[in-house]
């Protein structure tokens, strides 16, 4: 009896910690929509649904960053090779079309290319046991090089138009792109939260050996979660030649730092285990937000590092204080229902 | 066991030499003018202010943490420099106190911030990473100098403090050799480098023992502030300007010299002679592969295949039996716990 009560506190502990995870994805949606009406204020045109469409479609090389980097994040590892992997396919795949190649092609070998260098990663992180921040940075360097090497340390320029087309499609009123990716993101969140193999992700990120011990297999999950978020790299570098329409050899240089900034401002846990893909997408729309909102509030470009540094810092650092309190909290209580049921048991 | 994985370390330094010797051998034989000792010494300039951010993110490293925000320190204390010397009008070597100052405020943030707060390095330091770059950036667009040329006009004393020689030697070899001893008296020589290991090796135990981890987790991100805001200020002076974007490219090398010096990424075992030897033998390989006509921008080859590789090398169990393992690894397909 003692026993039972004891896993039903447990259980009553573990629910108390779900509330407050989905209470971080809630209150980086609340936060996103304070900074639009906080601008809103100032400049009323950043509340009209242009704009809104338009942070949307801006953010869109980074929401699908954020996405795939979750993936990875939630196992605990990190991968900051994905402006490498962005810039690489980006270059590989602008120089098929532009030579006259077919769009299809370009997005295999975009594909191939991310899937690959996630591979490498993957195995790299699982098999080595190299630590992933140590694996994806070198990965990173030599993913640039081969990039330079590739396109001889040139831009590439004169992309077909209806290559550049594909990015500015609208539906509706909506970029086609962005509905997409949209779809794609709640496809995910759903599989990430409701699927039994989606979970291993973050059983896999809260506790490695358990997640062993469960039989779930944990080195094929780690490599897979590297493979999507080298896929999903790829993708942004399409979305990247798309939209910019050239491809220089810094692109997507720095991007890494963004989009783990991006996702942690989302919520998602460097230690792996706590996040959702809807979050980081949140998050991502928050940081690329920033320079649209500095244009509204007529406020100098420059100011973009530090608000995003500071906002970064401030939220995480809330965020940790309240996590830890309201864990605290729930441990007391979880500690004095014990001691009660072991008064009336006696 | 332990005293084994002691011994590993002066092992690999060793291995670190023998690398360097080998490198100046085979360099020197591809381009003689390699084995000219003004060339060797006055590389040192190149890769002085990596080394000596590198010696103090050994620190951090040894206590399980971690810091990617020492270029964004160098970018800032050059810009403060300059403002401070060149609008304030503040005597040059004040002003490059007070820059040092400033990176090791930017320390005392981060480590105030993962210690006592218990925020993820990783984090805070990629947080700083973007708020300190970013201040500089604003400084630099306040005073509407133009970001690309930066603040110049520094006097030649000022210059001659990176670019000088003492008997014939480079200042930047001296600057090396004198703050890697300081780095090594603290760390292999005083109470407080035991306790910076002891933290790294277990948090709770070192706790229980009475010595305040905070306290020791702070100090070396203080620490690792301070020694970048010193690079920022070496480079300024190098360079003769101040830019906001100075030492941008840092991150990677100033880890690569701490990871191939052998301290492992978690925590617990390393030193800074392994660090120091690692950043020549890299800087070196930079030098001999530019002198061999290999172009600048493919050098990153190089050195992110060595980081990679020396971590496979240097990894928990040894490298061999991970080789064993990989070829052995259909048997435990469940995983294994030693993971």
């Amino acid at each position: 009896m003692l026993h039972l009560e004891h896993i039903k506190e447990e259980v009553i502990g573990m629910s108390k910690i779900t509330g407050i995870t989905k209470y971080r994805e809630f209150r980086t949606i609340i936060f996103l929509i304070i900074i639009f009406l906080l601008v809103g204020i100032v400049n009323s045109d950043f509340l009209a649904l242009e704009n809104i469409l338009n942070s949307v479609k801006n953010s869109l090389l980074y929401i699908v960053l954020a996405v795939g980097l979750t993936f990875v994040l939630l196992t605990g590892e990190i991968d900051i090779s994905v402006g490498g992997t962005l810039g690489l396919s980006a270059a590989v795949s602008g120089v098929i079309v532009r030579d006259g190649g077919s769009i299809f092609l370009a997005i295999i070998v975009a594909i191939v290319i991310g899937a690959l260098i996630g591979l490498v990663n993957g195995i790299g992180v699982t098999k080595l046991k190299i630590s992933s921040f140590i694996m994806t940075l070198g990965m990173l360097e030599i993913v640039r090089v081969v990039q330079v090497i590739y396109t001889d340390g040139k831009w590439i320029e004169n992309l077909p138009a209806n290559f550049k087309q594909i990015s500015q499609i609208n539906l509706l009123g909506m970029n086609l792109l962005g509905i997409i990716v949209i779809l794609a993101v709640i496809i995910l969140h759903l599989y990430l939260s409701n699927s039994r193999k989606g979970r291993y992700f973050s059983a896999i990120g809260d506790n490695e050996d358990g997640a062993i011990l469960m039989g779930i297999p944990v080195i094929r999950y780690k490599i897979i979660s590297f493979v999507i978020c080298g896929i999903s790299a790829s993708l942004a570098g399409l979305i990247f030649a798309s939209q910019v329409g050239f491809i220089s050899t810094t692109a997507g240089l720095g991007i890494e730092m963004t989009v783990i900034a991006a996702a942690v401002l989302g919520g998602v846990s460097l230690s792996g285990g706590i996040g959702s893909v809807v979050g980081a997408a949140i998050g991502a729309i928050i940081m690329s937000s920033i320079n649209s909102a500095l244009v509204f509030l007529k406020v100098p470009a420059f100011w973009n590092a530090t608000i995003s540094g500071s906002l970064l810092i401030v939220i995480v650092v809330v965020d940790v204080l309240i996590f830890r309190r309201a864990n605290k909290k729930a441990k007391k209580e979880r500690l004095n229902a014990r001691v009660l049921t072991l008064k009336e048991e006696v | 066991m332990k005293s084994g994985m002691l011994k590993k370390i002066p092992k690999w330094n060793l291995i670190l030499l023998l690398t360097l010797v080998g490198e100046i051998i085979i360099f020197g034989l591809i381009n003689p003018r390699f084995w000219n000792l003004n060339v060797l010494l006055n590389s040192f300039n190149d890769f002085v202010g990596i080394a000596i951010i590198a010696f103090f993110v050994t620190f951090v490293v040894i206590t399980g943490g971690i810091d990617i925000s020492g270029g964004s320190i160098i970018g800032l204390t050059s810009v403060v420099t300059g403002m401070l010397a060149q609008f304030v009008g503040m005597n040059i070597w004040i002003a490059a106190l007070l820059a040092v100052l400033v990176g090791g405020l930017c320390g005392l943030l981060n480590g105030v911030l993962i210690a006592y707060a218990k925020v993820q390095a990783m984090v805070i330091t990629l947080g700083g990473m973007l708020l300190y770059s970013g201040i500089a950036i604003v400084l630099v667009g306040l005073s509407g100098t133009s970001t690309y040329e930066g603040i110049s006009g520094f006097s030649q004393e000022f210059i001659n403090l990176a670019n000088g020689k003492i008997l014939g030697i480079p200042h930047s070899v001296i600057l090396f050799l004198v703050i890697l001893v300081i780095a090594y008296i603290l760390l292999h020589r005083t109470r407080y480098g035991r306790y910076v290991y002891l933290t790294g090796i277990n948090q709770n135990a070192a706790d229980y023992s009475g010595i305040d981890t905070r306290k020791i987790i702070t100090s070396t991100y203080i620490l690792s502030g301070l020694s970048a805001g010193i690079a920022g200020v070496i480079l300024t002076s190098y360079l003769g300007s101040s830019r906001a974007d100075f030492g941008a490219e840092y991150l990677m090398p100033i880890l690569t010299a701490v990871v191939l010096g052998g301290t492992l990424i978690t925590g617990g075992k390393g030193g800074v002679i392994g660090t120091a030897l690692a950043s020549i033998v890299v800087g070196f390989l930079k030098l001999g592969l530019q002198m061999g006509g290999v172009q600048t921008q493919y050098i990153g080859l190089a050195t992110g295949l060595l980081l990679i590789t020396s971590v496979a090398f240097l990894g928990v169990p040894g490298f061999k039996s991970k080789v064993k393992r990989f070829l052995t690894i259909k048997k435990d397909r469940g995983g294994n716990l030693h993971a």
